[in-house]
Parts: C-alpha cells; structure tokens; sequence
C-alpha cells in the first residue's frame, strides 16, 4: 500500500512540475522557430506567386505580429486542441501526427527492448569474463559498437542482410500484398487483435533491421554501466555474506548483485529511451519507414513550422511520461526510496 | 567465480532462437511480384492526394497515374490532347475555346463533364481552397460551356502559357460530383480520379498500391498493379533495386548507376531532362561591373563540371533553357575561357593585388553535387583571380533572402519545368516580379514582362531566344547544366522515357 501511495504522490508531483516544462519547451520551440531566418509563408505558396501573395500570406499566418502575439495566438489554440495546420501538407498536424506516432513508439519500444537484451546481456558477460583476456575482447567491441552511430549500424545491416544475404526487406512496415488492419494504427498490435498472423510475421520482419540498428548502437553505454555497477556492487558486503552463506555465484549473481546494480542502468535505460523516441529519424528515412521521424524530416525540409513545433511538444511530452515511469520503476525496486 | 551456463539453460536457449527463427524464416517477404505487376523504388510522396494542392515537381509521376490532365505532353515533350481533344488559344490570348471527350468515366463511375472542368479550374479556386493551382490560374475568370463537350476559357488578362499549363503543375481534373458528396479531406483520404489506375493503398511516406483502371479511355496498361514504395535514401533506393526489392529506381548516385549497370540483369541510364543548374545574378554589389560578371561566366569549365559529378551526360548549357525545348538555341555556344575572364578582369582594372570579390551562395543536398559544384566554381575562378566566398543556405532560405533582397551576387540554383516552354525558364528565372529572379535589372526584366503577355506563340517564342542570349552576354544569368536523371531497372522491363523525366507506371511491360 505504502508503494503505491508513494508512486500516487510522485505521479501528482511529476505532472505538476510537467506543466511549467510543457510551458517552457512550447515558449521556447515557437521563440527559435521563429528566429530562423527561413519565410513559412513563401514556403506555403506556389513557386509562381507573386511578391504581394507572399505578402498577404505573411498578413493572413500572422507572421507580421510582434513575437509574443504570434505565440499567445498559438496557446490559445493549442489549449483548444489545434496544434496548427500543415503548411506542406494543408492537414491538421494533429492528424499527420496521430498517423505517424504509432509506427515510432512501435519502433522505439522494440528498438529499446533489442538494447535492453544486448545490453544486459553483454553486461553480464564484459562482468563475467572480467579479469581475463576476454575482457580486453570484450572491451574493444563495446567500444567499436558505442563508436558506430545507429544510421550507420543501419546502412550496414541492410547491405548484410538486405543485399548480400537477401534474406529481410528493409523497406517500410509490410511487404507488398500483406493486409494492412488499420484499428489503432500499432500495426504489431492491429495484427494481433484481428487474427493476422502473416500481417504480424510480415511485419515483425520488416521491424528487424531498424530495431537491431537503433538497439545495437544503444547497447554499449548500457552493458558498461551495468559491468561497472556490477563491479561496485560486488565490493559490497552482503555479497560476501551471501557466498558465506554457499548461495552459487548464479544466485548471488541474478538476486543479490544485479537487482543491486540495475538501478543505475535503469535510469540510464530511461535517459537512453528519451533520445531514441526522438533520435529515429535517419533510421525511419533509410528504412522507409513511416513514422513521426519521417514525417519530422519532411517538416524540416519544407519549413513546416507547425508540424515541428507540434512533433516537438510530443517528444517533450514522451519524454516526461518516460522519466515518469522511470522514477516510478525506481521505487518499486529500491524499499530506500520508499522510505525516504 | 563458478558462474556457468548450463546445459538446461542452453537448451532452453537454443530452442527459443530456434522457433523464432523458423517461424520468421517461413513468413515470406516475395521480393519478386508476379509479371503483371511492377515495384518502384521513387524518392518522395505526394504532398496529398488532392492533386490541386501543391506544386511538387516529383510528385508529378505518381498524380499522372491516377489523374488525368485535359492535355498531356508526348515523350518528346509535345503537347497533345488528353481529356481535351481540340483547343485554339484566340489571338489575343484573352480566350480559349475547348472541346473535350465524352468518353471519360472517373474511377467511381461517374461521367467527365464541362462540369468538372470549370469546378476544377474555376469554382475550386473561387472557393476560398487554398490550392497551388489558384496561382497558375489567377487570369482565368470563368470556363463558359457551350454544349456538354465544349467550352471556353476566359482570362482576365493574355495567358499565353494556357494550353502549356493545362498539362503542368497541379492542373488535374478532380470529380466535381464525388468532391461536393465527401468534401476535400475524404477526397484526399480516398482519391478518385480519371486515371490509368486507381488507388488501392495508401500509406504516407511508405508505400502507394495502384490497380488499373479497366474503364481507362485510353491506351490500357499493360501492368496490372503497380506498387511505388517511398524511399528517400538513395543508398536504400540503390540496395532495393541491387537486392530485387523493386524493379525500377530512380535519382541514385552516378557512380552506384554505372556500377549497377554492370550487374546481370539490371540496366542504367542517365538521362538529361528538363532541369537546369544554372546561376542566379544579382546586378548590384560585386556584380555591378558586367566585366566581372562575364568573365565569372567565361572561367566556367561546365564539361568539367559535368564529367566530375555526373558522368559527363549533363549537358552544358550557354542558354538558360534544354536542348530539344522551343527556347534553346542550338547555335549559340557561350565559350569555356579562362584567358578571356582574366582580359576581362585586367581590362576592368583588377589586379592581384586588388581583385574583384563577390559571395556565392549553394543549398547542400538540394539536388546531386550541389554544394560540390560551388566548390569547383570556387576553385575555377580563383584560378582567374576572383576571390570568392561561399556561404551555405537552406533551399528553403532562398526566398526569404530573395525577397529581402539579401541574396549574395551568385546563388547555384536548380529549375525544374516539365514543359519546356521558355516561360516557365527565361521568364520565370528573370522576371523581376517573380521570387525566383534574383536579377533586378529593368533591361532584361522589362522585355520578360512584356513577353508574360504575348500572345502569338512564334513572336513570344523568338522574345524569349532573343531575351535569353541577352542576359547571357551581359551576364544577367549563368546557365551551367542540363540536369540528369539517373534511373536504374530489371533488363526485362520496358519504359517508355521522356523528355522530362516522368517515369510512368502506365507505359511499362515485361518482356
């Protein structure tokens, strides 16, 4: 009860303090938006418009209003649920953005999963083989992984397994031909609530080489901290009362050392989280996938000033709900929170 | 440390990777499609499926395969009647009478009527829908239809481009009747229009499922289903077409077409089309003297520019305008010489010790080699004595800088028109009105103005020569290169090429 009294409490006060951020984070993206010295309205016409239509457009976006009008403009309407309108697309961003989230947060979740699996897993291992040559091994190839950013880990698994091997499609979510359930959007999820199973297989496929991509290049820091975390928490008592007590060095391992030194790498998990959700941009473009990435691209691009400010505010809010759960995973697995 | 993987976790392991693998393994991905069907790898997706919406030049080739425009262009870049099968542009291009089929269906069934014609090109607009055809149709005041099969096209002022955009930018006839039931937003969602082939799937950014149009009234295609999978990095689009993934792509790197066309059963071309790479001018600043204007222009190695970033099939242009266009000038060649720009520069009073100097502004990435051009430009007239500056903007930057009159004295840009008619280049690169035109000066831009409103095609066909060699020799423009498209396909599928660079699902086959 006290746990979750506790996680209630930390849930209120998160999301008050949410608030502010919110607040700043939307004055800050429209403040910079506006800064650059690209013209949004010359982007919304037709290469062959005239000066004087560039000019009414200026008139009719608002765009010759003092700053601080302009964003009292863009509140208001945000606090009505209209994030704006695409300059590129002439859609709701809302919309462009509802369509597109599902396919990121898919992505993004496998992805972290991937990371999550390596991560531990060669953490496990770099602590294991500590103090041996393997270590050394070990200790290269976590560097080498770390120094390989994820649209480079991309472009060479889709030439191994794409080109060379022929054996995974790298192109979009579903191969030609494969039924697309359009019921939340989470194709994974669609897939499985309607019975879809080749639709499922299909696409799990597809999701391989992004996610190992996005996993593998975020793996290293997590297998590291984990090694080092493990390594400080072996040098803590209850370990050698436990080997006193002859628990195996498995059981010592799994219950005692690393429920111990997750907690940091958790913490990193969650940081590490945060960026990927923003950070698959390069990866949706060559991977063809069509996510919030893709879209954020085509924003940036056109100066779709709506549509950056609107993905913005998701990321920050993504973030936010992230940390949330982090700290709440915190103090269900650290009692000394709990008590604090 | 006795830490061990046992025998029973090993097991369980390896059958845990052993079913997931299997499983995967058994779900197919078919790389290949069957023969009545086809897979494209193309570079970008609509902006929306209301084609009225938005100008985007790459976006052209998918809108023709569901829409149809009332004329079209032949591969050879011709105009030649589409929905609408006889037209006469009067006189005074004040208006155009029309006739169009009664034989077209949309794809829902409905009949092509006058109807849709004037809702298209005039009620559309008039509503208040902001759509990129609003502009091109500005001098359009009514279409007054005559009988169920003809019509006339009134303007407000001589529209002289009229037949040439009804085959261009955004100028789809859309389903007058369909649009009023759904309105716009479910219009765009699920699109109906004339086309060679339907729409059968749509996901944004992803991938486009077309399905032939059987009722099709004109020549059917020969491919049952055409699948276009939206892939925006050309080394993706490169490994699709290396890997089978698709059957035809376009816009890879150069050096990666040559290469694939060495492999078996694949072919590579690089065609120029109907886009220039050319310098935009200003007429002030470093460029105030025409001295230094020119002899920048003569210290342009453009075969060397051409060889270095595209294999040499980009052609080198002395005219703002594409060999095979009704603009080009054949003839007239602008010469590659460094002694001349240097004679020029001396002349003018340039010394080492005191040279001229101007800025050059490059997007990076905005199209092939771009911002590698501007550093061979750089490179070449320095070897000349000019000393220049590059500076780096954002494609999206350059009308705003334009506009505030804050471009530097050259800016390397790149000009896309699908119709080859000297409007659409000299006219629009040099039209002091227009936020393309970087060249302020009333000498050329007076006579383009008057061009915009000549009607006899001969005489503005001849302006528009005479303009363009102009500002060629007071250096009012520096045209540099034909653009290429690199396109690179199976052996056994067939295309047919155009002019302008449209790659089209409806005149493909297998053979």
């Amino acid at each position: 009860m006290r746990m979750f009294a506790t996680i209630a409490k930390l849930l209120v006060k998160r999301v008050l303090t949410a608030i502010p951020i919110l607040l700043l984070v939307s004055a800050l993206l429209f403040c910079i938006l506006r800064i650059l010295p690209v013209d949004p309205a010359a982007m919304s016409l037709p290469p062959n418009a005239t000066v004087q239509e560039v000019e009414a457009m200026r008139t009719e976006m608002g765009l010759n209003l003092p700053l601080y009008q302009q964003y009292g403009i863009w509140l208001n309407k945000l606090f009505h649920g209209d994030i704006g309108r695409s300059i590129h697309f002439r859609q709701d961003v809302t919309s462009l953005i509802g369509s597109t989230l599902p396919a990121t947060i898919e992505l993004a979740v496998i992805a972290m999963m991937v990371a999550t699996v390596f991560g531990l897993a060669g953490g496990l291992f770099l602590f294991y083989v500590r103090g041996t040559r393997a270590e050394a091994v070990m200790d290269f190839v976590s560097i080498l992984l770390l120094s390989l950013p994820e649209f480079l880990w991309s472009l060479f698994l889709l030439l191994i397994f794409g080109v060379f091997f022929e054996v995974l499609p790298f192109t979009g979510r579903l191969s030609p031909g494969f039924e697309r359930p359009l019921v939340t959007g989470f194709l994974l999820f669609d897939s499985l609530i309607t019975g879809n199973i080749p639709t499922l297989l299909n696409a799990l496929q597809h999701m391989i080489l992004p996610c190992l991509a996005l996993g593998i290049a975020l793996s290293p820091s997590l297998m590291r901290v984990l090694r080092s975390s493990l390594l400080d928490a072996y040098q803590d008592d209850y370990i050698q009362q436990a080997r006193l007590r002859g628990l195996s060095e498995k059981r010592i391992l799994i219950r005692h050392g690393l429920k111990n030194a997750i907690l940091p790498t958790l913490s990193l998990m969650g940081v590490q989280f945060g960026f990927l959700f923003g950070g698959t941009l390069l990866v949706e473009i060559i991977y063809s996938y069509p996510g919030m990435g893709n879209l954020m691209v085509d924003a940036i691009r056109n100066a779709d000033l709506p549509i950056i400010q609107g993905a913005g505010l998701t990321y920050c809010v993504a973030v936010l709900v992230i940390s949330i759960v982090v700290d709440s995973l915190y103090l269900i697995l650290n009692p000394k929170l709990r008590v604090r | 440390m006795t830490f061990e993987i046992d025998r029973r976790n090993l097991l369980q392991m390896l059958g845990l990777a052993a079913v997931s693998g299997s499983v995967l393994s058994q779900a197919s991905f078919a790389f290949a499609q069957g023969a009545d069907s086809v897979t494209i790898g193309w570079p970008s997706d609509v902006p929306s499926w209301d084609p009225n919406l938005r100008f985007v030049p790459d976006a052209q080739p998918l809108f023709k395969m569901v829409f149809d425009q009332p004329l079209d262009q032949s591969p050879d870049l011709k105009l030649i009647g589409n929905l609408i099968t006889k037209w006469e542009l009067k006189p005074d291009g004040l208006s155009m009478p029309f006739e169009i089929r009664s034989d077209v269906k949309f794809h829902n069934g409905d009949p092509m009527t006058m109807e849709d014609f004037k809702y298209t090109f005039v009620d559309r607009i008039k509503s208040g829908l902001k759509l990129d055809i609003a502009n091109s149709w500005r001098t359009l005041t009514d279409i007054e239809i005559l009988s169920p099969t003809s019509g006339v096209m009134k303007f407000s002022a001589p529209t002289p481009t009229a037949p040439q955009w009804l085959a261009f930018l955004g100028s789809y006839l859309v389903p007058k009747k369909y649009i009023e039931s759904v309105g716009p937003e479910e219009f765009a969602k699920k699109p109906v229009g004339t086309g060679p082939y339907k729409l059968v799937d749509y996901q944004m950014n992803s991938r486009i499922v077309l399905e032939r149009n059987d009722a099709y009234f004109g020549t059917k295609p020969k491919i049952k289903r055409v699948t276009i999978d939206i892939i925006k990095d050309p080394s993706a689009r490169t490994a699709a077409i290396q890997s089978g993934q698709v059957d035809l792509t376009v816009n890879i790197p150069v050096r990666e077409a040559e290469r694939l066309g060495k492999t078996e059963g694949l072919t590579a071309e690089i065609n120029p089309f109907t886009r220039l790479i050319l310098l935009q001018m200003r007429n002030d600043k470093g460029f105030t003297d025409m001295a230094v204007r020119l002899a920048a222009h003569h210290a342009i190695d453009k075969a060397a520019l051409s060889k270095a970033f595209y294999g040499g099939a980009a052609v080198p242009l002395s005219i703002p305008a594409t060999p095979g266009t009704p603009g080009y000038l054949p003839d007239y060649k602008f010469s590659y010489d460094p002694e001349r720009s240097k004679k020029l520069l001396a002349d003018a009073g340039y010394t080492a010790d005191k040279p001229a100097t101007f800025t050059l502004a490059a997007t990076n990435g905005q199209f092939p080699s771009d911002f590698d051009i501007a550093r061979a430009l750089v490179q070449m007239w320095q070897k000349v004595g000019l000393k220049v500056e590059l500076q780096q903007i954002e494609y999206s930057k350059y009308f705003e800088l334009n506009r505030g009159g804050q471009l530097p004295e050259a800016t390397l840009y790149s000009f896309d028109n699908a119709t080859g008619d000297p409007e659409i280049f000299s006219g629009y690169l040099m039209n002091p009105k227009m936020p393309f035109g970087a060249w302020k000066g009333p000498e050329i831009g007076d006579k383009i103005l008057k061009l915009f409103v000549e009607p006899v095609y001969e005489k503005r066909i001849a302006g528009y020569k005479a303009v363009a060699q102009e500002a060629v020799e007071t250096g009012a423009n520096i045209p540099i290169l034909q653009s290429v498209q690199t396109l690179v396909r199976k052996k056994s599928l067939n295309y047919v090429k155009y002019g302008n660079a449209w790659v089209l699902g409806s005149t493909m086959s297998w053979s």
